[in-house]
């Protein structure tokens, strides 16, 4: 049994390791290195962004469940080998071990239980008030962790890549192609990823897994299930000879060696202690049946005939479906709102951010989007960018399609595909590129065509709707002429107009998404085509 | 956005410090070299020719075996670049691409030509890689054994003045057109909204780095500038089915129709010249065409050329 469990500890750091890499590679670049379903993938294991998706209906996704499922089984699994934030916080560990050159010991803490209610219950409050955008880009663990990825390390590894570029270059041989680097700048943007990221050191360095065993709300969850785990680690009295070598090793601080008991809730299931113990004194043991009060060592702290632990888990387990249901409901309105917008022509609701399509509304958009930055890194052709303040506080971090920095390739749905909560619902390309996310607006007092007298049409060149045609104008030029019923709001006449400093064509965004008219021609037959040659 | 932009300036001019590729002419402006120019205006009639009725490689070799073959234009050792139109994210039935079916052929030829490297880029519209990939000619040429090339990477392109430009002075042009021993253009004959068409001499706009800049300054007048610093030694447009409405882009496979044409010439604006009259157009209508012609880049009387016509059905 001993060495069986000693192997856990392995098999625990292998899967963790190449959930943290897989994950990192997938935030930063995988459209190069990793097949292109492995981000999706592995983002469809995270418990909030797959409940989100389940809730709403948008995805069939079980990773919760499983989660969930896993849990009851054996405890915080999940905490320790499945949640990219929470390996994260192992890394941190190891470096601030590296730095201390010896292990940092934790004494045993009391769990703060009021704190860890305090957030688990104002996260499902966030939801159920109809703020679950915001509360879950907040607190989600995955989304979190996303956002540090995506906005920290992706242009690290970016720069990487370049050199690699030049090294490859140097040698003559073939190597990766350069890439963009996704440089935000010391705004907000990076910051708040930045200040997360410091908050989590801090709290990591100083006392190990405390964020997941006070402010994440998933930990908190998992922790209250695992109280009733069919299989627990067990500290084995008559084996213990007390000499504290598991308590070096714990990051939970969940030991207590005075009452032989190891606090499930906050247990991560790392098996560090399992490994350290010489004396094989830490097992997982069968834990089904509720052992009698006062004879095992599990429920001696809480004997009394009311169990407030299960009091806990019942009510977190009513808490978890509630406000699943809840979100799923306020979610489908939303929908509604979004598919009975007839086809369009300004509906005076601008949206100051262009919401992906797929999104259906901003709304819709922002109450099921954890801004998990998935999507940002995915997009090829970089057009998503996370929003500052641009869909509102609510929309913090979401991305939005920054015409600046792209425009929306007609033929792409790849942002839908990686979506893990359903936020950007998975339409058919034919589908897409129907869907009106904006409308463009032509400013013909700025257009070169007038101003300078010279033939451009960058706008029309580009538009793959024709909702930009040229018509003739003076001494054989083509001015751009713009039907905004055929303008489905992509950005690639205002990404591709040259104009300076404002530009000729500019997209504003919907507040609701519509369908665009399509201009079905004929089969083309001008010229006419001769047998011979014209020349 | 600047931020970012003065970020990936900054971050290119470190990686050139220590990068050890050719990178001398990225900062400082130069004057490039123009290695297996076409005939000078003054020379005897250029070649065009003119195929039809056959499928590409068909007419691909025909024209090419006028010409004197593949040799006349690729020595031993040579390294040559094969600048397809491939700017747009359609598939190859759409017609907005050249034809891989054409690059591939060429890429073999030069290979069997004894050529060192054929490399092959465009400066692509939509997103480049998906460009690559779905105009069918990245995977076409690799197989054929040429190098794909990241259009998309600035540290390529070397800024370059244009003594003889009209309007446009300077541009950072990819290295490759500067550097490769012979240069061939591979566009495929459409309609544009700007520019009324879009062949050969258009597609070079491909081979600069910040189009925006022409399109601020005079679209048709740059594109005649950018010739006085090279012109490619052979230019094949392919006119298999051009698309003759809703152009560049085109809309859908009825934008097309039916001509089976294939074009190649030694001289850019005889071959413009000849693919505007196969969209009804005269070549003086096309004012980038006049002014190549009138700057002596090239002949857009038709007259003035020897044009072998041949029909292969």
């Amino acid at each position: 049994m001993s060495r069986a469990t000693h192997r856990l500890r392995h098999l625990r750091v292998a899967v963790a390791l190449l959930v943290l890499a897989g994950f990192t590679v997938a935030f930063s670049d995988f459209r190069r290195l990793l097949p292109a379903g492995l981000g999706p993938w592995l983002a469809s294991t995270q418990l909030i962004p797959s409940f989100v998706a389940l809730a709403t209906g948008a995805l069939f996704a079980l990773g919760g469940v499983l989660a969930i499922l896993l849990t009851l089984l054996a405890g915080r699994v999940y905490c320790s080998a499945l949640c990219p934030l929470g390996i994260l916080q192992d890394v941190i560990s190891r470096l601030a071990d590296l730095v201390r050159r010896k292990p940092h010991r934790l004494p045993p803490a009391k769990p703060l239980t009021w704190l860890r209610q305090l957030f688990l219950w104002g996260t499902v409050a966030g939801v159920l008030a109809g703020w679950s955008g915001l509360t879950l880009a907040l607190l989600d663990p995955y989304s979190n962790f996303g956002r540090i990825a995506a906005t920290l390390f992706r242009p690290v590894l970016t720069l990487a890549n370049n050199l690699l570029v030049d090294i490859a270059a140097w040698l003559a041989l073939p190597g990766p192609n350069r890439i963009d680097v996704p440089w935000i700048g010391a705004d907000l943007l990076v910051l708040l990823p930045a200040a997360f990221l410091v908050l989590l050191t801090v709290m990591t360095v100083l006392r190990g897994r405390l964020y997941c065993n006070t402010i994440c709300p998933v930990g908190t969850l998992l922790g209250f299930i695992s109280n009733r785990a069919l299989f627990r680690l067990r500290l084995d009295q008559s084996s213990c000879t007390k000499c504290t070598e598991c308590l070096r090793h714990c990051k939970a601080q969940c030991i207590d060696l005075r009452t032989g008991t190891i606090d499930a809730s906050r247990c991560v299931a790392c098996y560090d202690c399992v490994s350290a113990c010489d004396q094989g004194g830490i097992n997982y043991a069968f834990n089904w049946k509720p052992v009698p009060a006062g004879t095992a060592p599990v429920t001696q702290v809480n004997g009394s005939p009311i169990d407030p632990r299960r009091r806990t888990f019942l009510a977190s387990a009513v808490g978890a479906a509630a406000s699943m249901t809840l979100a799923g409901k306020i979610a489908r309105a939303a929908e509604t709102e979004a598919t009975l917008i007839p086809a369009l022509v300004k509906s005076g609701e601008d949206s100051r951010a262009v919401a992906p399509p797929g999104a259906g509304s901003v709304s819709r958009f922002i109450d099921r989007c954890t801004s998990c930055q998935l999507c940002v890194s995915a997009c090829p052709t970089q057009v998503l960018q996370p929003a500052l303040l641009e869909y509102g506080v609510a929309g913090l971090l979401k991305p939005r399609l920054d015409y600046n920095a792209s425009f929306c390739n007609f033929d792409c749905v790849r942002c839908a595909e990686v979506c893990p909560t359903g936020a950007i619902e998975r339409l058919l390309p034919e589908e897409k590129q129907g869907v009106q996310i904006g409308i463009a607006d032509f400013y013909r007092d700025r257009c070169v065509v007038v101003t300078n007298g010279t033939d451009c049409a960058a706008c029309s060149e580009h538009c793959p709707t024709k909702a930009v045609a040229t018509e003739p104008h003076g001494d054989n030029l083509r001015l751009p002429v713009l039907h905004q019923d055929l303008c489905i709001g992509c950005g690639a006449c205002e990404f591709a107009c040259p104009v300076k400093p404002q530009k000729a064509i500019i997209v504003t965004g919907r507040r609701v998404h519509a369908r665009a008219k399509r201009l079905v021609e004929k089969k083309a037959v001008q010229p006419k085509s001769t047998e011979d040659f014209p020349f | 956005m600047k931020t970012r932009r003065d970020f990936i300036k900054t971050g290119l001019a470190l990686g050139a410090g220590f990068s050890f590729i050719d990178l001398g002419g990225v900062f400082a402006a130069e004057t490039a070299p123009v290695p297996n120019g076409p005939p000078t205006p003054d020379a005897p009639r250029p070649l065009l020719v003119a195929v039809r009725d056959g499928d590409r490689v068909a007419m691909l070799d025909k024209a090419l075996g006028t010409l004197g073959g593949i040799g006349a234009f690729v020595k031993p050792g040579q390294t040559v670049l094969i600048k397809p139109n491939m700017g747009w994210d359609v598939p190859p039935e759409r017609g907005a691409n050249a034809h891989p079916d054409l690059i591939r052929r060429l890429v073999t030829l030069c290979r069997e030509a004894g050529a060192k490297s054929v490399s092959i880029f465009d400066n692509t519209c939509d997103q480049w890689e998906r460009c690559y990939a779905n105009s069918g000619i990245a995977p076409a040429a690799r197989e054929a054994g040429a190098e794909i090339v990241n259009g998309k990477d600035e540290s390529l392109y070397r800024e370059t003045e244009i003594p003889q430009g009209v309007k446009l002075r300077s541009a950072k042009i990819h290295s490759l057109v500067l550097d490769s021993d012979v240069f061939i253009n591979v566009p495929v004959l459409k309609h544009h909204h700007g520019t009324l068409m879009t062949a050969a001499m258009k597609n070079l706009m491909g081979v600069i780095w910040d189009r925006r800049i022409y399109h601020r300054t005079d679209l048709h007048q740059c594109i005649a500038d950018l010739l006085t610093i090279r012109r490619p030694a052979l230019n094949i447009i392919d006119a298999y089915h051009p698309m003759v409405r809703n152009g560049p882009r085109g809309k859908t496979a009825d934008d097309l129709i039916e001509l089976r044409t294939l074009l190649a010439s030694t001289d850019i604006v005889a071959i413009d010249a000849a693919a505007a009259k196969l969209l009804g157009h005269q070549p003086d209508q096309i004012t980038h065409i006049k002014l190549a012609a009138g700057m002596n880049l090239g002949r857009s009387d038709l007259d003035q050329v020897d044009i072998r016509r041949f029909k292969l059905a």
